[in-house]
């Protein structure tokens, strides 16, 4: 165990925000914390960054409390929707700010991790957003942290970017071995880069496991499509064998789990998400998108 | 032709200066009175400002707006409106006449102003920006992004706490009970009594002091930035 929140209330002008919330995260985990706007997952995130406090409920490190800790000594760092560089500093600076002993060979060695070689002296308006928050990636892993929090960091990306940067983050967090806990509101992200998702609800935790499992047990499949943008249908796609051969299943379900549809795939290229390993017999895979016909 | 107007209007009270040299500027009491007002106040009032700007901007607390109201309400009542109660206040503690009392009824005219010069400031530039400076230890959360981001406001606030500081002949008469001299309260007599060569070197003081502020506090704060980018290269 690393993370652990214990019953955290939290109340805005007589709201409860947050209801009495429990969350553990392992350590060299990605847990995604589900939720539509409002269900208070970024005032939690805020509570263990020390930006924000709790009303009453505890978090803990490896049990060493962690709330009365100011911000700069709970070595837990937060990338945001926004880049957030600071104006004055170059691209370097900013990550080299954020290194134990102001080292700029260290920050380069962390541009060169996000794919940005020799910008260091770069003006941060010269960057892309994708870029920008690239860089505040490496801020932000810069400072050596023990938990990463990323509070919906690809909300303001393009798809293309979004899909590069969520594959860059994951594969980094699990290089480092590092532990981080995700907010979005976005299934199809949880499910990329996440290894466990909590669902929350008006303050309330609903359920938490593994994508897979949320997706094949009730009410939580109904909940994480829900809370994870409903209007559109989960695809499932499940590989087994019949007489000796590979067969693959697509299934289409409603926010009730109910089938809509069931496809055996065509010949064709197909992309496959949230993890591009391997296809393996009985194993339950989810598509993002597809190329050819179904 | 607007601009030409509007450059004329401002420089038109400093022509009459040119018709007059300064006599020799004195280092003395008068002189040093001031200078240590000047500095003192500045430096309290970038302190207490973006503190209580810094707490504004952050604080839960319910008090909040009340805090605000009451930290403000010397920028919409007249200073002169509060002098007899502050007068009465620091005569029964005994502050009347002395630099602390001085001190004091010119910090309670200048800090709100210093207050909400920082509070702009720093809504300006966002709390998440501002909470992002708080994964660094306060020193380098100070030097290297704060001081930067901030420098400019710091000597706004500099100089306009220090131009009211020079401005305020009634409070510093009163509260100093006549025995704090400083560059304005002299310019005042000097003026009654018709000492126009001690009326122009106050004159001069008034002007100089502002403008070698403004000029010297420009190229310490871009000497320190520049130190500090350095640091980090």
């Amino acid at each position: 165990m690393s993370l652990v929140v214990t019953k955290i209330q939290k109340n805005f002008k007589q709201r409860d925000v947050l209801n009495g919330v429990d969350l553990i995260v392992d350590k060299k985990e990605i847990h995604a914390l589900v939720g539509v706007s409002g269900s208070g997952k970024s005032t939690l995130l805020r509570i263990i960054a020390g930006l924000e406090t709790a009303d009453t409920g505890t978090v803990t490190w490896d049990g060493e409390p962690l709330l009365g800790t100011p911000p700069h000594k709970r070595r837990i760092t937060m990338l945001s929707q926004s880049p957030l560089l600071f104006p004055h500093l170059s691209v370097g600076e900013n990550v080299t700010l954020a290194t134990q002993n102001r080292s700029r060979e260290q920050a380069e060695a962390w541009l060169d991790r996000v794919r940005l070689p020799g910008r260091y002296d770069d003006d941060i308006h010269e960057l892309s957003g994708g870029e920008q928050q690239r860089v505040s990636f490496a801020r932000a892993l810069a400072a050596e942290p023990r938990l990463i929090l990323l509070d919906e960091p690809f909300t303001n990306l393009d798809p293309d970017l979004k899909y590069e940067l969520q594959r860059l983050i994951r594969d980094l967090v699990q290089q480092l071995e590092l532990t981080a806990l995700l907010v979005t509101h976005d299934r199809e992200e949880a499910m990329l880069v996440a290894d466990r998702v909590t669902l929350l609800e008006d303050g309330e935790v609903l359920a938490t496991g593994t994508p897979g499992e949320l997706y094949e047990t009730e009410p939580a499949f109904g909940d994480f499509i829900e809370l994870s943008g409903s209007s559109y249908p989960a695809t499932m796609m499940e590989v087994t064998e019949e007489a000796g051969e590979p067969v693959v299943l697509v299934r289409q379900l409603n926010r009730f789990g109910n089938r809509l549809g069931e496809y055996r795939l065509a010949t064709g290229t197909y992309v496959i998400l949230p993890r591009d390993e391997s296809f393996q017999v009985g194993e339950t895979y989810y598509l993002r998108k597809k190329k050819g016909v179904v | 032709m607007s601009r030409v107007l509007i450059i004329s209007f401002i420089l038109f009270p400093f022509l009459g200066l040119l018709f007059g040299l300064p006599s020799p500027i004195r280092l003395d009491e008068v002189l040093m009175n001031t200078v240590f007002y000047v500095i003192s106040l500045a430096v309290i009032n970038v302190w207490l400002g973006l503190g209580t700007a810094w707490w504004l901007i952050f604080t839960e607390s319910r008090w909040r707006t009340l805090v605000e109201w009451l930290v403000f309400i010397p920028l919409f009542i007249p200073v002169m409106a509060s002098m007899f109660g502050m007068y009465i206040v620091l005569a029964n503690v005994g502050l009347v006449g002395t630099y602390a009392g001085v001190l004091l009824v010119l910090l309670v005219s200048t800090l709100p102003y210093s207050i909400r010069l920082a509070y702009n400031a720093m809504y300006v530039i966002g709390r998440p920006l501002l909470e992002q400076t708080m994964t660094l230890p306060p020193l380098p959360r100070f030097s290297m992004v704060l001081f930067p981001l901030l420098a400019a406001t710091m000597r706004t606030i500099v100089l306009f706490s220090t131009v009211i500081v020079l401005g305020q002949f009634v409070l510093v008469q009163l509260i100093g009970a006549g025995l704090i001299p400083t560059v304005t309260t002299q310019l005042y007599q000097s003026y009654a009594g018709n000492d126009v060569s001690l009326a122009l070197q106050n004159t001069w003081v008034l002007i100089l002091l502002p403008v070698l502020l403004y000029i010297g506090l420009g190229g310490l704060f871009r000497a320190a930035v520049r130190i500090m980018k350095e640091r980090l290269r």
